[in-house]
């Protein structure tokens, strides 16, 4: 199957809406359940779109996740109009993290979220530009035809 | 019953009037009316009784076990769910209730409360002794074991893996009565007495064992009248039952048949209780998104308030959690369960599932994944055309729904109204 047989879907993700956080990440979830994609990539997608999901609300403006699926891989683009990440290597590194204390009062910014997202996905990439935003593709590969 | 219908939850044709209380009120849309009448979809209905609560005709009850099966067995014990104790009004003694139940027939009747406070102790001990992984969560509620099941089969390894109390109460009497009475096993019949239809599943169709050490239930709707004229009839035991308060209750287990009841006993753990059949669909969503991970035991039970806001009670749920709280708070923190005893019975696997709780995942659009994709996207086109007004007239709960039900050829467009004018 090409891409544009491909499931596709685009979410809108608006910055510091913290009272529909989760919203889109569950509505992704139970859609790759749907479509009988298997368990542990339906968890992991889920994992770390929610990950994703709460950077925009956390740190962003505006934001979007676009989802993908074909038989054998679902892949996750989010994109956000933000400030950015100063050095995505330390980003990227466990513990770091830029929240606030009203944030880590939320149970928020344990510094685990990029890390989270990088161990629950196949194929994980990052742009970020400072004062602009940043860019992930998150791709989850199936395996083989049933779950 | 067979696995076909396994569901107790039962529609009255006659008393059914195809309306759409039961529709909206389904947390899982597993309802639609065919020709009139409401159907339930076996697959997608999880026991949960809120169509019960919701239908405003009667239509809806519960198959429950009658009182004439119960005199297939010679000698008949009552295990009566500790909510009982709420629906009587506050004069009422706990041990009158169990009295009255002697009086309409039970050979013996076994108190929960004791067997309540067991099995919150092996669930503390569970907890220490598994680090990982987190949350855990309690399994009591025989609902959220099939929610978690079929919707959220990822996290059946969460469960707790220890008997909810009416199970392990019929195992201690099945392990005892034949030998104290000196009768044959099957002579012994053991009726759970639940205020909700979902026990009644959970014992045809246990998720964590062969069988059910219980033979039956009836709710406590149907017991109610019953032992309200016992109770009225019987001067004598009240006076007893003043006088010579027999049994021994536990506050800490009474407190079990409100929500929080089985994290209020564990004061040196992160717990969370949740409520009600949407708030613990919600929590599980959460659960299955990576969240909560620094709880060490979720409770979730889908009946508000807990049991004693099941759908088969009679009294209303403010006025039971009152009269439980109050017995609660009489009786005190005291345990009453020796802590040696609940040790020797955790180590024995006496308070164990016989097997894990298996996923049964909910069926995809499709089993083929490119065909699953292509009927999701045109699910999504026809959400589009559909009028979002959600009325039910279709005989589905929703737009979408409808819309999934015809993607799955189990209904066509035109049975919308409104597409039929456009046409």
């Amino acid at each position: 199957m090409n891409e544009e047989n491909a499931y596709q879907q685009e979410f809108q993700v608006k910055g510091g809406d913290f009272t529909r956080a989760g919203e889109v990440s569950c509505e992704i979830k139970n859609l790759l359940k749907e479509l009988g994609l298997s368990a542990p990539i339906v968890r992991r997608a889920a994992i770390a779109a929610y990950e994703a999901e709460m950077n925009i609300i956390m740190y962003a403006w505006q934001g979007r996740l676009d989802l993908s699926v074909t038989p054998d891989r679902v892949r996750i683009v989010v994109e956000d109009k933000g400030p950015g990440i100063q050095d995505v290597e330390l980003a990227l590194s466990e513990g770091y993290s830029t929240a606030t204390p009203e944030m880590r009062e939320l149970g928020f910014g344990a510094g685990m979220g990029l890390p989270n997202i990088k161990k629950n996905t196949d194929d994980f990439r990052i742009v970020s530009e400072v004062g602009r935003g940043t860019r992930l593709e998150m791709t989850f590969l199936g395996n083989g035809h049933k779950p | 019953m067979t696995e076909a219908n396994r569901h107790p939850i039962h529609i009255h044709d006659d008393a059914c009037i195809g309306c759409v209380h039961c529709l909206t009120a389904c947390p899982t849309k597993a309802i639609r009316i065919k020709n009139g009448k409401a159907r339930i979809i076996s697959e997608l209905c999880i026991d949960c009784g809120e169509c019960i609560r919701y239908c405003p005709h009667d239509a809806i009850d519960s198959l429950t076990t009658s009182f004439s099966d119960l005199n297939a067995f010679k000698y008949k014990v009552a295990i009566p769910a500790t909510v009982l104790y709420g629906q009587f009004d506050n004069a009422t003694l706990p041990n009158e209730i169990l009295f009255a139940l002697r009086r309409i027939g039970f050979d013996c009747v076994y108190e929960l409360s004791t067997i309540c406070e067991l099995n919150n102790a092996a669930i503390a001990k569970y907890i220490d002794s598994h680090p990982k992984p987190r949350p855990l969560i309690a399994s009591t509620c025989p609902v959220v074991a099939r929610l978690i099941q079929h919707r959220f089969p990822s996290l059946c390894d969460l469960i707790v893996p220890i008997e909810p109390p009416r199970e392990i109460a019929a195992k201690i009497l099945r392990a005892n009565l034949p030998r104290v009475l000196k009768i044959a096993p099957t002579d012994i019949g053991i009726i759970h007495i639940p205020p909700c239809p979902a026990k009644m599943v959970s014992i045809n169709f246990p998720v964590s064992m062969e069988k059910s050490y219980l033979d039956g239930a009836i709710s406590i709707r149907d017991i109610f009248n019953p032992i309200f004229q016992a109770l009225r009839q019987s001067q004598e035991d009240t006076i007893m039952c003043h006088l010579f308060p027999e049994t021994i209750f536990s506050g800490i287990g009474m407190g079990t048949a409100l929500s929080g009841g089985e994290t209020r006993g564990l004061k040196n753990h992160r717990t969370v209780a949740v409520s009600g059949v949407r708030d613990t669909i919600r929590v599980l969503d959460q659960v299955e998104l990576g969240l909560l991970k620094d709880v060490d035991l979720l409770e979730c039970t889908v009946c508000p308030d807990g049991c004693v806001g099941g759908p088969l009670a009679v009294e209303n749920r403010f006025l039971a959690k009152s009269r439980i709280l109050r017995l609660v708070n009489q009786m005190g923190e005291r345990t009453v369960v020796d802590s040696s005893d609940m040790s020797m019975l955790y180590h024995k696997d006496f308070l164990s599932f016989s097997h894990p709780i298996k996923p049964v995942p909910d069926l995809p659009l499709d089993d083929d994944r490119g065909r699953a994709i292509l009927k999701a996207k045109r699910r999504n086109k026809l959400v589009k055309q559909l009028p979002s007004k959600d009325c039910g007239a279709c005989g589905a709960p929703d737009c979408r729904t409808l819309a999934d039900d015809i993607v799955r050829d189990q209904a066509a467009l035109p049975d919308c109204p409104f597409m039929k004018e456009e046409k």
